[in-house]
């Protein structure tokens, strides 16, 4: 006989009022940031076909919530708000190539089996936006432009935002010539900054001190224009000096919008688990989370996958992670349950509804007491309580 | 301040020996005590002592922001870290290991095999990943030498440094899965957003490493 299941099922958990009452709050603003620059909200279904999830180089199977409709075929729970919304972009039955871009915005909750070991949430609140059919460096300025003021909406003081692009690696591995699996060897090992395996790896393939030299600058060099000049000087492939250009293009837009003191060039991110990105790509971090907080790129296949192209870039911003990051830097969400407390001798019940109505129309929280209180109890309950205001209603 | 995390023993002492030589102060570190969180303000360190399989934990989470763990642990663990540096010592192999009539490719001729490891998923990589065959894994805590003696399994997968359990128990390595070293592991928030800190911790340990 198993024991009846008063906890959460591993993976999950409650959102506390307070940190509830914090977080809508929260969505509201990036609803309303979203909506004043022309996205508009849609929310796609929390069950899809798993099929849609599951195309290679999309999402890996085991990380998926799997079950099964009636007739058997395979569903899984959302996972995310990118593959939902190209799935949708896709399939759009009047569509107008005249009105692209498509700008998309979806606050919802994900469902991962992330990590085999527990701790890390398998549920959790993403927000982000999809700009769809658009290319170049404006776009992607545009959504990096949009994270990084998702963040500071949410309250993010300490934010840094990583740039990348997936063909920058791409170009200089065509100019060196490396194979497949050497090419996707020494990617892993720029992902995790492995410089011992990718010099090992150089060796083997005798590659020259200059060609070795370029390959460990990528897992190792951060800064902004500096970067992109000192690749500048060493790659010769068109695919690498175009990467190069749009990382330029990108960072001149965001300084003219004052964002360039979050941003810096990181070339050793080269997207992970998820390879759908084909040029650039984002990340956000601040303290007390060691995980990003945002992730972002520009995806341009995914869309055809469903049958339709279109360049797109997009982001999504971790509620949950952000949240958590918030209350270990210090932010208060506590919440008082409400700011008045109305009580009433026996007799003027009525007039007690009219007062807390009143109170409530100026835009206050009202509750009325139900248990009889006398004008002493009151007073006590609301000072423990932390209520601001108490009030006996005793007369007319 | 940084906090890094070491597993008690002697990578530990090494590891505190090199960044001692790099410069950093580590008399916190070197409590004998049985404390759990060693911390030195004015060093900007805190050192947290935790079990060597758990670094990669602690690192990944951010808890600690780096930290000093064998390759074989990372291995295993198969944790979203970056690995920043060799160093060079802790050196030793990943190996199948059997009785010696399993070499020279006798291993390969039995299907379906046991094997008994420590390290169930380095085991499961290799022989599914690479070796593209099925094979039954059998988790132990220790003494795996003892799992084909008995014939509880067929051979093992496990660390090998100069081989002389093996061959004191007529075993011997058939196969090396993967070199071993201890390495040092940074979360990737950490490199970030404390960049300024461990960046040239970094350099200092490499620099370190090429002169022993």
């Amino acid at each position: 006989m198993i024991d009846a299941k008063f906890y959460t099922a591993d993976g999950f958990t409650d959102t506390l009022p307070g940190i509830c009452a914090f977080k809508k709050k929260t969505e509201k603003e990036l609803e309303k940031l979203y909506r004043l620059h022309g996205y508009r909200q849609i929310e796609t279904p929390g069950i899809e076909y798993l099929d849609i999830y599951s195309r290679p180089g999309f999402v890996p199977e085991q990380n998926l919530y799997k079950m099964t409709d009636q007739k058997g075929r395979l569903l899984a729970l959302r996972y995310d708000g990118t593959i939902p919304a190209a799935r949708y972009a896709a399939g759009i039955k009047d569509f107008d190539p005249a009105s692209l871009p498509l700008r998309l915005c979806y606050i919802e909750n994900m469902f991962r089996f992330a990590d085999s070991g527990g701790g890390k949430q398998n549920e959790f609140t993403q927000a982000g936006v999809e700009l769809m059919g658009a290319d170049g460096a404006d776009a992607d300025a545009e959504v990096i432009a949009l994270a990084i003021k998702s963040a500071l909406s949410a309250g993010i003081k300490d934010l840094q935002i990583s740039v990348g692009q997936v063909r920058l690696y791409d170009g200089i591995a065509k100019q060196l010539g490396l194979n497949d699996s050497d090419k996707d060897a020494i990617r892993n090992a720029i992902s995790s900054r492995d410089t011992v395996t990718i010099e090992k790896t150089c060796d083997q393939l005798g590659l020259n001190a200059d060609q070795k030299e370029l390959l460990l600058m990528l897992p190792d060099a951060q800064g902004t224009y500096d970067i992109i000049d000192a690749f500048r000087a060493k790659v010769t492939e068109k695919e690498a000096l175009d990467a190069l250009d749009n990382l330029k293009d990108i960072l001149d837009a965001l300084d003219e919008q004052g964002f360039l003191k979050y941003v810096s060039v990181d070339s050793g991110l080269l997207g992970g688990s998820v390879d759908y990105y084909t040029g650039v790509i984002f990340k956000g971090y601040t303290y007390e989370v060691g995980f990003p907080i945002i992730s972002g790129g520009r995806y341009d296949n995914t869309v055809a996958v469903f049958g339709r192209q279109m360049g797109c870039v997009g982001f999504s911003l971790s509620l949950t992670l952000t949240l958590t990051a918030l209350l270990r830097q210090g932010v208060s969400m506590d919440e008082t349950p409400c700011d008045v407390v109305i009580g009433f001798k026996p007799g003027f019940r009525g007039k007690a509804y009219e007062e807390a109505q009143k109170l409530r129309e100026e835009g206050l929280a009202v509750i009325l007491d139900t248990t009889g209180k006398s004008k002493d109890e009151l007073n006590e309950y609301a000072v423990n309580q932390g209520i601001v205001r108490a009030l006996y209603v005793e007369g007319e | 301040m940084l906090t890094i995390a070491l597993s008690k023993g002697r990578l530990a002492e090494k590891a505190i020996m090199l960044l001692e030589n790099a410069g950093y102060d580590c008399t916190a570190a070197k409590d004998e005590s049985r404390k759990l969180i060693l911390e030195d303000e004015k060093a900007g360190l805190r050192f947290i002592m935790a079990k060597p399989a758990d670094v990669p934990t602690y690192v990944e989470y951010g808890a600690a922001d780096l930290g000093f763990v064998g390759k074989d642990t990372l291995l295993e663990e198969g944790r979203d870290l970056y690995e920043v540096a060799d160093l060079g010592f802790g050196k030793c192999r990943m190996c199948v290991a059997g009785p010696v009539d399993l070499k020279d490719g006798k291993l390969d001729l039995i299907p379906n095999k046991r094997i008994a490891t420590k390290y169930p998923n380095i085991t499961r990589a290799y022989f599914e990943g690479v070796k593209k065959e099925s094979v039954e894994i059998i988790k132990l805590n220790g003494s795996i030498e003892l799992a084909p003696l008995i014939g509880l399994a067929d051979c093992i997968v496990d660390i090998v440094e100069s081989g002389r359990t093996l061959k004191e128990n007529g075993l011997d390595v058939i196969e090396t899965v993967a070199d071993i070293s201890a390495r040092v592991v940074v979360n990737r928030v950490s490199m970030k957003m404390k960049s300024s800190e461990i960046k040239p911790m970094v350099e200092k340990i490499k620099e370190q490493v090429a002169l022993l």
